[in-house]
């Protein structure tokens, strides 16, 4: 760099200091983007919350005191407020939180497996096996969720197994088509060609070669999917057909605030803010992820 | 290079000064006759704080009805100056810390967008390497055409579709109305890169940028373009900056030449000159690396040691060390020059045809086929090289799959050693190996090399990390790269480099046959003198057969003992390399050897 002797103008962009301090402050900015921060620690909260709730809670979540009912936002002993029943807010949202969490990560590592086994099987596979695979993933995809959600709760009925399982069992179509697209290119290139060549068998390949290239994309569907679970799982718990009645989540919590919307807006306010927080969180992570995918691609896949 | 003169201009412009005071400018600016003008012009790419200089201070000149060409390796910045011309860089990411650049005698540098505007695609025009991408895949020739005419010249559609009929008729294309409403992906490779060049020629341009036009194209598809792009300059008097790393196509085309190294012009002159008495060391070695005209299988000569090492990274070329694998079980090498034709044939091709299907039923069951591979018939004897010549789509790449196995021949047979290879076993799929075209497709750029080069080591057994690593470090000796950067991963490589890699990993599992697909035709001509030079080294070494498919002439004359030429799907001519290229007894084979530019006959015919 400082090789060039260049007339005075050329200074501005060789000297030394300038090109160090540009440098730093493209390091700064790197680790210092609001967003990912903003996404770390809400993040870290909501883990927290998830995995040591039962020490954060208040009150017992299940057990209400008449006496306090409508306990307003910031009364003593009742952080967020109460409920009809007198029951803790707070503590009610701590333990929808775990029940969602617990929820979604079952059914997303569901949907994370099925979808990823059936899009790489398409992938490898030419022919009728993946003329069915995909006709499959679109019927799949055309099923209304919700009315088969409801059929399922009436044959199996309430409980968070039948819950997982119909949103593990429904929603995995969004995984099987990025692997499907992102393996099927992979499956294209010379390296497999030349692996396929070498006699290397199927499953190496697919778990050598093809897999760990779709992997970074996995990781940001897992976030985003995520999100739109915790979605699915409060939707279907305020319309009575997620979590058995009584049980605190998110969806029932709204489902019984509804009746009390005037008087106590906070039973409300409270499971909505945190089904926001923790549905942009998830998505912050997502772009998080996806940015770092960018980055590590960049320099990687050329 | 630098005059006292330039070096006051160019302190007069400083960044701040370009962009607000453009008449000061004016006056400073030399008068000249010149369609363009660089004048001692630096340009540094700025990313993420690092500086890299793209140019170093080049000068250069073209004027009026002019061909001059300019010359030099990939990352020599020829491609940089071409855009810098429009400025068509990002400007948040260059900087210029000094020079001039003008067409027609105004300063481009100091336009703003709307001055720009009128230049680009009216005064100048360019055309770029690969025509699928230049033009957009979703409008009809007719409103790409129609874009650039209406933009510049106030006719109206019925004249503008008179105009590009007229140009397109220039471009000698025998059909001009179909192409005309033809979408670029009805359209060849050759006919899309004539419809660049009219789209070019449309608006009546005083200079075109050609930034390497042909080198996506067919060797007889490039020969008509180039003609047609010279003859089309000359008529209407156009000056044509040709970038390009072929100095064969320069010496046939190009009045003068700039020949680029590092961002730096290292030497130019009349093109007889420089290419016929270079002086600059960088020409001499450019020169001495192309295979033409040299005793074939002779070692090349690459561009000197210090200068690859200096411009790439990349190590002199060779085998450095020859540490014989464990239990190789090679035989030694035998007799050096004579191999054709000695013993049994190691593989044969016997009647072999491929067809793809071309429609299909209802029921996916296909109805028609396109035969690909028509009944070819081929024999290659233990430790000779055979080429297979032709154009793209002649069905060589088609018979290079069947022969490893990625796809099956319709009818005849493929033998190795006198056995059918159509159960690949593990012996054949071990003893053939292929090294492909594209050395940034064939490595995963997730693995580090160890891994790669060791990967068909891992069929059907389990071998120790440390065997592998061993093995990779070995392998590394062998082609010609550090030991020590068994750990790294593809990207950090060069082109050349990922290419070692590629052949080192063929070589892992000990073949006695390697399929070599077009391995150094993506490759700088420099780096493919050393990628050569290894393969034959390896040929001496190991009593390798190599089946080598390629495109380009010069480089199967150099490599081969015997040759193939394939049309259409259908071997027309085959022999010793030296009859077939030198004495071609087939018409096509003839149209072949003329359309391939050579120095030779670009000095004869001037």
């Amino acid at each position: 760099m400082s090789s060039v002797s260049a007339p005075n103008n050329a200074t501005e962009s060789i000297n030394p200091f300038n090109v160090i301090a540009r440098f730093n402050r493209s390091k700064i900015k790197q680790f210092t983007n609001v967003e990912i921060v903003i996404a770390f620690i809400l993040f870290v909260t909501i883990v927290v919350l998830a995995v040591f709730g039962q020490w954060l809670q208040t009150h017992d979540p299940m057990q209400g005191d008449l006496m306090a009912r409508f306990a307003a936002v910031g009364t003593k002993g009742y952080l967020l407020g109460s409920d009809h029943l007198g029951r803790d807010l707070w503590s009610r949202a701590v333990a929808g939180l775990q029940w969602s969490m617990a929820c979604a990560l079952t059914a997303n590592i569901i949907n994370l497996f099925i979808g990823t086994t059936l899009g790489l099987m398409a992938a490898e596979k030419e022919g009728w096996a993946r003329t069915i695979i995909r006709q499959f993933t679109d019927t799949m995809q055309s099923l209304p969720f919700l009315i088969v959600a409801i059929v399922v709760v009436v044959i199996v009925g309430h409980g968070f197994v039948p819950l997982v399982l119909t949103l593990g069992l429904l929603s995995w179509v969004v995984y099987m088509r990025v692997t499907y697209a992102e393996a099927s290119s992979i499956y294209q290139r010379d390296y497999v060609k030349a692996a396929h060549i070498a006699g290397v068998n199927r499953f190496a390949i697919m778990f050598g070669h093809v897999l760990p290239g779709v992997r970074a994309s996995l990781f940001v569907i897992f976030a985003f999917h995520f999100a739109g679970l915790l979605i699915a799982e409060s939707a279907l718990s305020f319309l009575g057909i997620g979590a058995p009645l009584g049980v605190p989540t998110w969806g029932n919590m709204l489902a019984e605030s509804r009746q009390y919307l005037l008087k106590a807006p906070w039973m409300l306010l409270v499971p909505a803010g945190a089904i926001v927080m923790a549905v942009i969180t998830m998505n912050l992570v997502g772009d998080g992820i996806a940015g770092l995918a960018r980055k590590r691609g960049r320099s990687i896949d050329v | 290079m630098e005059s006292p003169a330039s070096r006051v201009s160019a302190a007069a412009v400083s960044t701040f000064d370009r962009y607000s005071k453009a008449h000061t400018r004016m006056t400073t600016a030399p008068a000249s006759h010149n369609v363009l003008r660089i004048d001692n012009l630096a340009l540094h790419f700025i990313s993420q704080g690092d500086v890299v200089e793209a140019l170093k201070g080049i000068s250069l000149d073209i004027s009026a009805g002019e061909v001059v060409g300019v010359v030099g390796e990939s990352g020599s910045g020829k491609s940089v100056t071409a855009l810098n011309i429009l400025r068509l860089l990002p400007r948040s990411k260059i900087k210029i810390p000094h020079g001039t650049v003008s067409v027609l005698d105004r300063d481009v540098l100091t336009m703003n967008e709307n001055e720009l505007r009128k230049i680009r695609g009216g005064e100048v025009s360019m055309i770029f390497q690969e025509p699928m991408t230049a033009l957009n895949p979703v409008l009809r020739v007719r409103e790409q055409m129609f874009d650039v005419i209406m933009r510049h010249q106030k006719i109206t559609p019925d004249e503008a579709a008179k105009l590009s009929l007229q140009l397109l008729s220039d471009m000698k294309i025998q059909d001009p109305e179909r192409v005309f409403m033809a979408y670029p992906h009805e359209l060849s490779g050759g006919m899309r890169q004539r419809v660049m060049i009219a789209m070019a020629f449309s608006c009546q341009p005083k200079l075109i940028l050609a930034d390497e036009p042909t080198t996506a194209l067919d060797v007889t598809v490039q020969a008509q373009i180039l003609n047609l792009l010279k003859e089309r300059a000359t008529a209407t008097r156009t000056a044509v900056m040709l970038i390009t790393h072929d100095l064969a196509v320069v010496a046939q085309l190009c009045n003068r030449v700039y020949v680029m190294y590092k961002g730096k012009i290292v030497e130019h002159g009349k093109t007889r000159d420089v290419i016929g008495k270079p002086q600059h060391a960088y020409t001499k070695a450019l020169l001495n690396a192309l295979p033409e005209g040299k005793q074939p299988k002779s070692r090349l000569e690459t561009v000197a040691a210090v200068m690859i090492e200096s411009a790439t990274g990349e190590k002199p070329a060779g085998v450095k060390t020859l540490t014989p694998l464990k239990d190789s079980g090679r035989s030694a090498p035998q007799a050096k020059f004579v191999r054709f034709g000695r013993g049994q044939p190691i593989f044969e091709a016997v009647n072999a045809t491929v067809r793809y299907p071309k429609k299909y039923d209802f029921f996916g069951r296909p109805v028609s086929y396109q035969t690909a591979v028509d009944h070819v018939n081929l024999s290659l004897f233990e430790g000779e090289t055979l080429s297979i010549v032709g154009e793209s789509g002649c069905g060589k790449t088609s018979f290079a799959n069947t022969v490893v196995g990625l796809a099956s021949l319709a009818e005849g047979q493929l033998k190795y050693k006198g056995k059918d290879l159509k159960d690949h076993d593990e012996i054949t799929r071990r003893e053939i190996q292929i090294v492909f075209q594209d050395p940034q497709s064939s490595l995963d750029p997730r693995w580090p090399i160890w891994r790669i080069m060791t990967e068909p080591l891992t069929v059907g057994k389990k071998p120790s990390k440390k065997q592998l690593r061993d093995t990779a470090e070995e392998l590394c000796e062998m082609v010609g790269l550090d030991p020590h950067a068994i750990d790294r991963l593809p990207h950090e490589f060069s082109g050349g480099q990922r290419q070692r890699i590629a052949i080192g990993r063929a070589l892992s599992v000990h073949p006695r046959l390697l399929l070599l697909d077009e391995p150094t035709s993506a490759l700088d001509v420099s780096v493919q003198a050393q990628i050569l030079n290894l393969l034959l080294d390896l040929q001496d070494k190991f009593d390798l057969s190599y089946l080598f498919i390629s495109h380009n002439v010069a480089v199967v004359r150099h490599i081969s003992d015997r040759v193939a030429v394939m049309h259409m799907g259908k071997i027309v001519e085959s022999g010793a390399a030296d009859q077939v290229l030198s004495r071609p007894a087939h018409a096509y084979t003839r149209t072949l050897m003329d359309a391939v530019p050579t120095l030779e006959r670009a000095f004869a015919a001037a």
